[in-house]
């Protein structure tokens, strides 16, 4: 899963959203580092729904202006679930090893 | 209208027609309150519209996965059906030899894997098991293509059937598939296996017009926009009947009264039989099309 894909379903995991929502979501989620675009969005919001892992909660319009709301599947927060726990575990060697190097560094110089 | 919309709505016409109406409306709201207009931008949407040119629809490869799945299944009914009905007459006669060839348990196999494949989400899979499949209702009548050319007209119908399963799994959504009512086709397919084996022949129109309405109510589970989508991967297969009976009736007649001089299929025959069904699939998209509702109406 990329990071797109994991900040999208992440960003509808706490309730559903519209698409300019998620954009912001998304920003606010990485402090400004990840910043999605319409193109990239709707390009993976269209890919969840046809895989299942997203799908429409609502429609409304605003200002003469279609606004649709998405949410989380039942497939999707098990797809979420799947990839935090990847990068979970990633994390803790990750972890692990830069305090072992730490230890290590700390030693050479003590 | 102002500028940007009407900048932003030529991009956007450069999505599929099918994404344009599902999101067009969305992404011009979201682009026209993107505080970061710019060629960045642009180049953004023009890497999305080409992405989704070749990813294909959403509808599309939902319908497609559909096809997969209840074509996989009728198709492997039908190959049980003819493979049970070899071992139950061996099994009676007491042949003691081979009651079944390989063709034929190839064709049940490679359903059986597409089927698999479907619901455990491996295209591949898939793929390898269609081909194989096809494979085998090309060969199964192809055998005695010589001696009665007939035999290859009578099985066309499943030979498109197979190509079109073949290619639906190949633009399919991804991941694992259940698509509603696919009960209802399991059942259809049940009873397309007891109707060549146990009804007797007095029986079988009324046995196979129940498989069609189990089928039909297994249609009629989808969406519509999918239903009518779904009609035409169907119109290739449904369009051989006719071409068959009436577009080949009189070779077959033919060949039936003069053995002597079995004519075989020329041509221009083999190529009503690839155009028709190609034909059938284009005409039933833009019928299809033109019920579909317009484009969202440009303001200004």
């Amino acid at each position: 899963m990329n990071e797109p894909t994991f900040l999208i379903l992440t960003a509808l995991a706490g309730e559903s959203q519209h698409g300019y929502a998620v954009i912001e979501d998304v920003e606010r989620m990485t402090g400004g580092r990840v910043r999605l675009r319409a193109g990239t969005l709707y390009a993976a919001l269209d890919r969840l729904r046809g895989e299942g892992l997203i799908e429409v909660d609502r429609e409304e319009v605003v200002q003469s202006r279609l606004r649709r709301y998405y949410r989380l599947t039942g497939a999707g927060e098990q797809s979420l679930a799947a990839e935090t726990a990847r990068l979970r575990e990633q994390a803790t060697i990750a972890e692990g090893r830069l305090r072992a190097r730490r230890a290590d560094f700390g030693g050479a110089t003590a | 209208m102002t500028m940007p919309e009407i900048r932003y709505r030529r991009l956007l016409a450069l999505y599929p027609r099918d994404f344009r109406r599902e999101y067009e409306e969305e992404m011009l709201g979201v682009l026209m309150a993107d505080p970061r207009p710019g060629p960045a931008q642009v180049f953004d949407v023009l890497r999305g519209a080409l992405a989704a040119h070749l990813r294909g629809s959403a509808r599309e490869s939902r319908a497609a996965r559909v096809v997969q799945v209840f074509g996989a299944m009728l198709l492997f009914a039908v190959a049980l059906r003819r493979v049970s009905g070899g071992v139950r007459g061996a099994l009676r006669d007491y042949l003691g030899s081979v009651p079944v060839d390989a063709v034929s348990w190839v064709r049940l196999a490679g359903w059986g894997v597409v089927l698999v494949a479907a619901f455990v989400g491996w295209r591949m899979l898939g793929a390898v098991g269609a081909t194989a499949g096809l494979a085998g209702e090309i060969l199964s009548p192809a055998r005695f293509y010589l001696d009665t050319p007939a035999s290859v007209l009578w099985a066309f119908w499943l030979i498109v059937a197979a190509v079109v399963v073949l290619i639906a799994g190949l633009v399919a959504e991804r991941g694992r598939a259940r698509p509603a009512g696919w009960g209802w086709v399991a059942a259809a397919g049940m009873v397309l296996v007891v109707q060549g084996t146990l009804i007797s022949y007095s029986w079988r129109w009324a046995v196979a017009g129940l498989a069609v309405a189990l089928v039909g109510a297994a249609v009629l589970r989808q969406e519509p926009g999918l239903r009518r989508r779904l009609a035409c991967w169907a119109a290739p297969v449904i369009v051989t009947v006719p071409l068959v009976q009436w577009g080949f009736g009189g070779f077959i007649e033919y060949n039936m009264r003069h053995p002597e001089s079995t004519q075989l299929i020329g041509p221009l025959q083999w190529a009503a039989l690839v155009l028709v069904p190609v034909a059938a699939f284009a005409g039933a998209s833009v019928l299809d099309r033109r019920g579909l509702p317009p484009a969202p109406a440009r303001q200004g």
